[in-house]
């Protein structure tokens, strides 16, 4: 009876000039925990077979059970009925479910074997196929469950690798970033509407007086709250990227010996020789839960080039600096060295460390967090942060649209009203009203395999 | 079945015939017989052809872009307002050209005779006094889809297009009496129309009301008490064909605004039930109401009345803002609570129409009735409201009515290009709730729809078809290549920022700017107008003096438009992905919800685009049906290949 039904859901989706192979007609499945040896691996089926699979697989001939609840049972291969691991099965009818379809979830052990036996038994079920790269989260984006900025966040989530990003991640896709700009594509559409009536009635009708005062007060309110969004140093995009921190010298200082002692692994190539880095080293580094990509350089020089002076000017306003092999020093002369540093004026932080003994290397840890974490920003704190270049770009749009409504206003207002809508287009970027075929470029893209 | 006339025609029968002659069957029928189809336009009564039933008006904001664009197609309205018009003005004159409204108050004596006078001369074309019984209706022909096809009102036809207005099913209302009619004096069209139309062809149809206000003797005005409107000093043409009105400056008659009182008030709320019209909730029109809606509505506030001439010779003045349905004991007493009309006299009392539409959504784009083949439908049978509106909706009919009974493919206009696709794409997507009326703001690509340049949207697309004829497109190529002359021109002239300052010490110039300025850069100061700039070098740009305004607005919005074209394009990409109209949108494998489901197989959209427009369709079901689309057409293109190589 399977077999017969899934084959005439394969027709059908035939028949309807979709091939069945890419139709959303399919159940699809996926080892949706990581991949490796693990403790309990999670693979999940989505689709209108997904209650068959769980049947034939699970052995519940009678009836299925209660939603949302796990249940252990023995799962089985369903044509040579061999058993292939005993385990946990979840059953989430849709449209309650994370895909808005029926889905099953089958918690198994996490071996290799195992996982590969029971991927291969759902395989061979007519009407299944392995998930594509994202496509449970694209099945929830078309069920309408998740939002653009939601789908984002939740990418991130995945990707995320520091407790900072998580954070970060989950408050995105619980929907914070959505609500902003859906607030400020609300009050837009507000003040369009009354840009418009103005235009289309005011002639012929009577418009209350101070329509178009209360839009200017709106334009500007809204203005100076986009600007402020927008002028948060990068935390947000950072806390997602990752802050880069270079380490930076004179040949021969220990940059490598101090890349080295913070990963804790040799990830550069040290030696007494100077100049034994030639290229830069870059490994990426938990501290204190925020993402840090540090690099080591080949060392720095003098510039003579005004714009190379300005760039070197810059980078020292955030700096910090760090003299490593103090344990090459007697105690007397390290003692006049801090004093020393103590008279000068304009210096950074400065942290005397030793690569060798590990001599002060937490008190550099420590002000190194506490800059990288000013940069950062904490992302529980105040309001939600801008996480994406791609949402930056399309506020700046907005905001030189809204610019333009000003300015245009008293000389032309069509065009100023313009200035309106495409600043709500712009938001409307964000949130994912915009053209079918660009949402797809956005999302869908760099997704893996069961996520 | 016709009338015993009949047996007078020419022939038994025609390629096109129209039903109604007002603003939709006027413009329908001209332009099938412009399109070369031999047309029939029948009506109830000849003389009643091109009658302003309600405000002696045309045009306005949006309105007049809608003119505009039927003038560029060769339409008739533009030239008759022209022709008629005897109070020239531009609304919106302060809020840039883009949303401009030409509007005139109109002679309705001349708007009748110049209509009629230009129905005659169209060869090709008959006009037939009669009342058109019913529809033969026929089983469909197998390659084309649809559950009937319309074959004659027994003669012979391949379409036709029902331009009914207020008269299908109409009735009137008075106070407490009710007869049927669609408007005062003339008969509703028949039952057997309507009994096809719901019954035999499965239509849904809805119900809308509209009225008119009474008509008040110009003697009887104390216009002293009310604020004088004078028109502009220069009229300006609604017609690409004209440079002038007939009407010259100093003929115009002026209008007058007054405004309502406490007491009009309270007549409303005394006479509310001797008022049948009123105590119905069908539909009335949002932005053209009732005196007793806007007062029951927004009580305690003063309304504006317009008091609007009706010709040069007449003895009559048209109250806008003043329609009303009460007894006429009770609009006499109504009218004389404002200060202007204190002792005016009513010629002919206030009425309302309550009258059938078609639900517009079961229209394709060229407005042919989707399930009938050869019944086309336009003006306010489609549930709009609006000469304007109805003119152009009769010109696309007419076009699309012939262009079937040629044999050609039928023809659409899309969104990006006019306001008369953005009025059938609204009509068709998402269908009506109250009388539709255009306004500027249903048009995403404003700055782009204008009205000075719907001969260049418009005028080459018309030629191209057959509705224009060769006179008006050879004057619109004439002003596309000085307009582009012109434009290099603009281009080729560059000014570093000291000698501007030194040509045209009036122009501030901003420092920031860069070095040098081109002329079409130096045009977008407010403070320049092209003839300033023409006369500092005459040898360059005196030649183009005649399109000063139309290159002072290009000049303007020429960036904007620029970054327009994107969307545009991919507006017009969806646009041409075609969604099959045979599709089962219940067992269409894609994620969709049961909503979204029901909504597409009642609209059925022609094309993607018009699936995004569709209220209650989400992005996300879009990107569904996107999927569908290029799967669909991934299979076609694969099954061409195979085809071919099998050849």
């Amino acid at each position: 009876l399977w077999h017969f039904l899934a084959t005439l859901i394969r027709l059908v989706s035939t028949f309807n000039g979709v091939p069945a192979g890419l139709a959303d007609a399919d159940t699809i499945f996926a080892l949706s925990s990581g991949h490796g040896r693990c403790g309990v691996a999670v693979v999940r089926v989505s689709g209108s077979a997904s209650s068959m699979a769980l049947r034939c697989m699970a052995g519940l001939k009678r009836r299925l059970p209660s939603p949302r609840t796990a249940l252990l049972r023995s799962i089985t291969d369903p044509h040579s009925k061999e058993i292939l691991d005993r385990g946990l099965v979840l059953w989430f009818p849709g449209p309650h479910s994370f895909t808005g379809e029926d889905s099953v979830e089958f918690h198994i052990h996490g071996g290799p074997a195992v996982i590969t036996a029971v991927l291969q038994a759902l395989g061979s079920m007519p009407g299944m196929r392995p998930a594509e790269a994202g496509e449970f989260t694209r099945r929830a984006f078309q069920a309408g469950k998740l939002g653009l900025t939601e789908v984002e966040g939740l990418g991130d989530l995945i990707h995320a690798e520091t407790e900072a990003q998580r954070r970060q991640a989950l408050r995105q896709m619980s929907g914070d970033l959505e609500r902003l700009y859906q607030g400020w594509s609300h009050r837009l559409k507000r003040c369009l509407a009354h840009v418009e009536a103005f235009i289309d009635f005011s002639e012929d009708e009577l418009i209350e007086d101070g329509v178009l005062e209360r839009v200017d007060s709106s334009v500007s309110t809204l203005l100076a709250e986009i600007e402020r969004h927008l002028k948060d140093e990068r935390r947000g995009e950072r806390l997602r990227s990752g802050v880069h921190v270079v380490i930076a010298g004179a040949t021969n200082a220990g940059k490598s010996s101090l890349l080295n002692t913070l990963c804790q692994r040799p990830a550069a190539i040290v030696s007494s020789i100077a100049g034994t880095t030639r290229d830069v080293v870059e490994t990426g580094l938990d501290i204190g839960g925020f993402p840090v990509l540090l690099s080591d350089t080949a060392g720095l020089r003098d510039s003579t080039d005004l714009i190379e002076q300005e760039g070197v000017r810059r980078a020292r306003e955030r700096c910090l600096l760090v003299l490593n092999k103090t344990d090459l020093l007697p105690e007397a002369q390290r003692q006049k060295l801090e004093r020393e540093l103590k008279g000068v004026s304009g210096l950074p932080p400065v942290c005397l460390i030793s690569c060798q003994t590990h001599e002060g290397l937490q008190d550099f840890l420590s002000v190194l967090q506490s800059r990288v974490k000013t940069l950062c920003g904490d992302p529980l704190s105040d309001a939600p942060t801008l996480t994406q270049a791609r949402h930056r770009a399309h506020l700046q749009q907005c905001v030189a649209a809204l610019a333009q409504y000003q300015k245009l206003r008293d000389t032309d207002l069509a065009l100023a009203a313009e200035g309106v809508r495409l600043a709500l287009t712009s938001l409307g970027r964000i949130t994912g009203k915009l053209g079918a075929e660009e949402i797809l470029d956005i999302i869908f893209k760099d997704f893996c395999i069961g996520k | 079945q016709l009338q015993p006339s009949w047996r007078h025609l020419s022939r038994q029968c025609y390629d096109v015939i129209v039903v109604g002659g007002g603003h939709a069957g006027t413009e329908a029928a001209a332009a099938a017989a412009r399109m070369g189809a031999e047309t029939l336009l029948v009506t109830q009564k000849i003389h009643t052809i091109g009658a302003l039933s309600c405000n002696p008006s045309l045009g306005g904001v949006g309105k007049g872009h809608l003119v505009r664009e039927v003038d560029a197609l060769d339409g008739l309205c533009g030239r008759a307002g022209d022709w008629a018009g005897i109070n020239f003005s531009i609304l919106n004159r302060s809020k840039g050209p883009a949303v401009w409204g030409p509007r005139a108050q109109l002679d309705r004596q001349r708007y009748r005779e110049f209509i009629q006078g230009e129905l005659r001369s169209i060869s090709r074309l008959t006009v037939l006094e009669g009342s058109v019984e019913d529809l033969l209706v026929a089983e469909p022909s197998p390659d084309e889809p649809g559950s009937h096809r319309v074959t004659g009102i027994s003669l012979g036809m391949h379409s036709v297009v029902l331009t009914t207005g207020t008269f299908l099913s109409g009735s009137i209302f008075v106070g407490q009496t009710t007869s049927p009619g669609g408007r005062i004096g003339d008969a509703p069209s028949s039952a057997g129309l309507s009994h096809t139309l719901k019954e035999r062809l499965g239509l849904r149809v809805g119900r809308l009301r509209t009225g008119t206000p009474p008509r008040i003797v110009k003697e009887s005005v104390d216009f002293a008490l009310a604020e004088l409107h004078p028109p502009d000093r220069r009229p300006t043409p609604f017609s690409f064909m004209n440079t002038h009105t007939r009407c010259k400056v100093e003929e115009q008659v002026p209008c007058y605004l007054t405004y309502t009182t406490p007491g009009v008030e309270r007549v409303v709320q005394e006479s509310l039930h001797l008022n049948c019209h009123i105590q119905q909730d069908t539909k009335g029109p949002r932005y053209c109401p009732s005196i007793e809606s806007r007062v029951l509505r927004f009580p305690g506030r003063s309304h504006q009345v317009w008091l609007e001439p009706e010709g040069v010779t007449s003895d009559l003045l048209y109250p806008q803002g003043l329609s009303m349905t009460m007894p006429p004991e009770m609009q006499l007493r109504l009218i004389r609570e404002i200060p202007a009309l204190h002792r005016a006299e009513i010629h002919s009392p206030g009425y309302g129409v309550q009258y059938d539409y078609v639900c517009p959504t079961q229209l394709s784009s060229a407005l042919q009735v989707k399930t009938t083949q050869g019944l086309f439908l336009a003006g306010q049978i489609n549930g709009t409201t609006g000469y304007e509106e109805a003119a152009a909706q009769g010109l696309w009919a007419g076009v699309n009515a012939a262009c079937r009974a040629l044999s050609t493919p039928p023809v659409s206009l899309s969104r990006t290009e006019s306001y008369i696709g953005v009025l059938i794409d609204d009509l068709v997507c998402r269908g009506v709730t109250e009388p539709y009326r255009m306004f500027t703001s249903r048009a995403e690509f404003r700055t782009a729809l204008r009205p000075d340049n719907a001969d260049l949207r418009l005028t080459p697309k018309g030629y191209e078809l057959g509705c224009v004829s060769p006179s008006r497109y050879q004057e619109a190529m004439r002003v596309q290549r000085s307009l582009q002359d012109a434009m290099a021109a603009l281009q080729a002239l560059t000014l570093s920022t000291a000698r501007c300052r030194e040509k045209l010490p009036d122009v501030r110039v901003s420092e920031s700017k860069n070095a040098a300025l081109t002329g079409m850069e130096l045009l977008q100061y407010k403070e320049l107008s092209f003839e300033t700039l023409a006369s500092v070098f005459p040898e360059r740009l005196s030649s183009y003096l005649e399109f000063s305004q139309r290159l002072k607005i290009e000049a303007v919005y020429k960036p904007h438009c620029d970054i327009n074209k994107k969307e545009i394009e991919r507006i017009q990409k969806e646009e041409n992905m075609f969604l099959p109209q045979d599709i089962d949108y219940f067992s269409l494998p894609a994620s969709l919800s049961q909503e979204a489901r029901e909504i597409l197989d009642r609209v059925r959209p022609t094309t993607l685009g018009a699936a995004t427009r569709l209220e209650g369709i989400t992005p996300a079901a879009v990107v569904s049906l996107y999927n569908y689309v290029q799967f669909a057409e991934k299979k076609g293109e694969n099954g061409q290949q195979k085809t071919t190589r099998s050849k």
